[in-house]
């Protein structure tokens, strides 16, 4: 078990190396550019050190705790923005497969971007969290302010539509 | 843990497939699809730029030594709703100090208007400021409270010769030094409401500082006036009142008395014909049975009608602590132990009052809280919506 984060700046930073790069992934999808993500994913950080004598076991895990942090810091940059995230699809292809894989592969990826592009923000922000971010449905619920139930609904619906965009854009 | 009487079976599993994938763990064939996508959307994840990364674990070992928010207004106005409780709180306590210091003030009222007043015959109470009432209007207080006499319109008497009698006990507590002075004041005061010392009994001790019982009578008209005065003259620690309805008895021995005197009349006049020296005889012994029961009502109605003039009051007077001590007796165990008493009662309300304050501002203020956060939560997510 994870010693409690009050307690141990080595254990916060053993939740940054677990988290850092899943939770950039999240940020950058919501908010759709580099250096906003990147000013939100350290004002994140930032915020989660800070208050880290704050976080309460008893109300989620350590990793829930800091992507509703991530959360509330990227839909504030976004309401400061005054404008709603860009689309996944207009993202730069920085993962485009190298020449060597298979061309299939690169197909695929390519099918799974424009499906999400094809979703709502809030089902795609859905998506982030659960794919890129990994969490589970109880620290969605957490993050998101609902039920794990209705979490998971959600979830299966996202992922019922994005199936049907890939089959439909395959 | 899902619930599992929310979802089909078949999302069931999807949902299962899914949370497998993400673990990386392998899923069933026929979910493959599911773990493919898991693959390639983890493989479309935006990366990190090296020179951030290094940058932001660089923050991490110096501990964020610039901050990049200041502490703005609504940070400040947010730390400021955490001493909305603490100033609840506060609140309510002055409150409650207010309600118990202004209830001590008039100790002997108050402990007055929590007691009761039983009224003979059928156990019930009510108010002693009720009680008052009712001896200040007689009539309609007869009217009112249940007594063990025939109802009134069995009696045929009007409302206003009603009768009624009143009685009344008081234990004071005085200090021990104070004894001798309290007695003469009962006296005083009692013969200044025009009433009477019926009975008394003084005994005096030095341990226990002296105990006095006596037997007034007091005109029931003052004698609420002289039942707050003698109040006065030391500590209540028990006061009661009773109100017995006697117009029934009264009007009865009335009407007993009128029939004797008519009757007398009646063998008076019998007695003046009367021809034989045996009739003279029979009408004497009548009268004199008559005249004895006409003596009997009058003393019964007299008795009746000082019953109804006079209250009863029993004082019974308490000196406490020792005899001989100036300023009301020295401060003992038992008197410390009273106090002690006393303080846990007054804390206790304290808290009873701070209780009843907080509970319904600690609702609302839940109330408000979830109402703010649900707000601002949906405000923050109104960023996803499209523009």
């Amino acid at each position: 078990m994870a010693p409690p984060l009050n307690t141990s700046t080595e254990s916060f930073d053993a939740l940054y190396r677990d988290c850092a790069r899943d939770l950039y992934a999240y940020v950058r999808t919501l908010l759709g550019d580099d250096a906003g993500a990147e000013d939100v994913t350290a004002l994140a950080f930032e915020r989660a050190y800070r208050r880290r004598e704050t976080f309460d076991p008893g109300r989620g895990s350590r990793r829930g705790w800091l992507f509703g942090i991530a959360r509330n810091a990227a839909l504030d940059e976004l309401r400061r923005r005054k404008r709603s995230a860009p689309l996944v699809g207009d993202l730069p292809d920085e993962t485009a497969p190298a020449p060597d894989e298979e061309a299939d592969l690169a197909i695929r990826r390519t099918t799974v971007r424009a499906a999400l592009a094809t979703l709502p923000p809030r089902e795609r922000e859905l998506v982030a969290l659960k794919f890129h971010g990994g969490l589970t449905n109880a620290e969605l619920a957490g993050v998101l302010g609902t039920s794990e139930t209705n979490a998971a609904t959600r979830v299966h619906r996202a992922v019922s539509k994005l199936r049907e965009a890939c089959n439909a854009t395959a | 843990m899902r619930p599992r009487d929310t979802f089909t079976p078949e999302q069931e599993r999807e949902l299962e497939a899914l949370d497998r994938a993400l673990l990386g763990e392998p899923v069933e064939f026929e979910l493959r699809e599911l773990e493919e996508l898991v693959h390639d959307i983890r493989a479309t994840a935006p990366q990190m730029r090296p020179a951030f990364a290094a940058r932001l674990e660089h923050e991490l070992r110096e501990g964020f030594p610039a901050p990049r928010e200041q502490p703005s207004r609504v940070r400040g106005v947010r730390r400021r709703w955490i001493l909305l409780p603490a100033l609840g709180s506060l609140a309510a306590v002055l409150v409650a100090l207010v309600v118990v210091v202004g209830g001590d003030r008039n100790d002997a009222t108050s402990t007055l208007a929590g007691e009761a007043t039983q009224v003979p015959g059928k156990g019930a109470s009510r108010s002693a400021g009720a009680a008052q009432d009712q001896a200040a209007s007689a009539p309609s207080a007869a009217r009112s409270a249940p007594v063990a006499q025939p109802p009134p319109a069995a009696v045929d008497v009007a409302p206003s010769a009603r009768k009624v009698q009143r009685s009344a006990s008081l234990t004071l507590q005085t200090p021990a030094g104070d004894f001798d002075r309290t007695v003469a004041d009962v006296q005083a005061r009692v013969a200044s409401f025009g009433g009477i010392v019926a009975g008394a009994q003084i005994g005096e001790s030095d341990a226990h500082g002296g105990e006095a019982t006596f037997d007034l009578r007091i005109p029931t008209a003052k004698l609420d006036g002289a039942l707050a005065a003698l109040a006065k003259l030391g500590d209540v620690t028990e006061r009661s009142q009773s109100i017995d309805d006697i117009t029934g008895s009264f009007a009865s021995a009335r009407e007993r008395l009128a029939d004797a005197r008519a009757e007398r009349r009646g063998l008076l006049r019998t007695l003046e014909r009367a021809t034989t020296q045996a009739q003279i005889d029979s009408l004497k012994a009548r009268l004199r049975s008559v005249g004895g029961r006409i003596a009997a009502l009058e003393r019964e109605l007299a008795s009746l009608r000082r019953r109804a003039d006079l209250a009863t009051v029993t004082l019974s007077l308490r000196g406490t602590g020792q005899r001989g001590a100036t300023g009301g007796g020295q401060w003992t165990p038992g008197d410390a132990a009273s106090d002690a008493v006393r303080v846990l009662e007054v804390v206790a309300g304290v808290a009873l009052i701070a209780l009843a304050v907080l509970a319904p501002a600690a609702l609302l203020g839940a109330a408000i809280a979830i109402g703010v956060r649900t707000g601002r939560r949906r405000r923050r997510e109104a960023a996803l919506d499209p523009a």
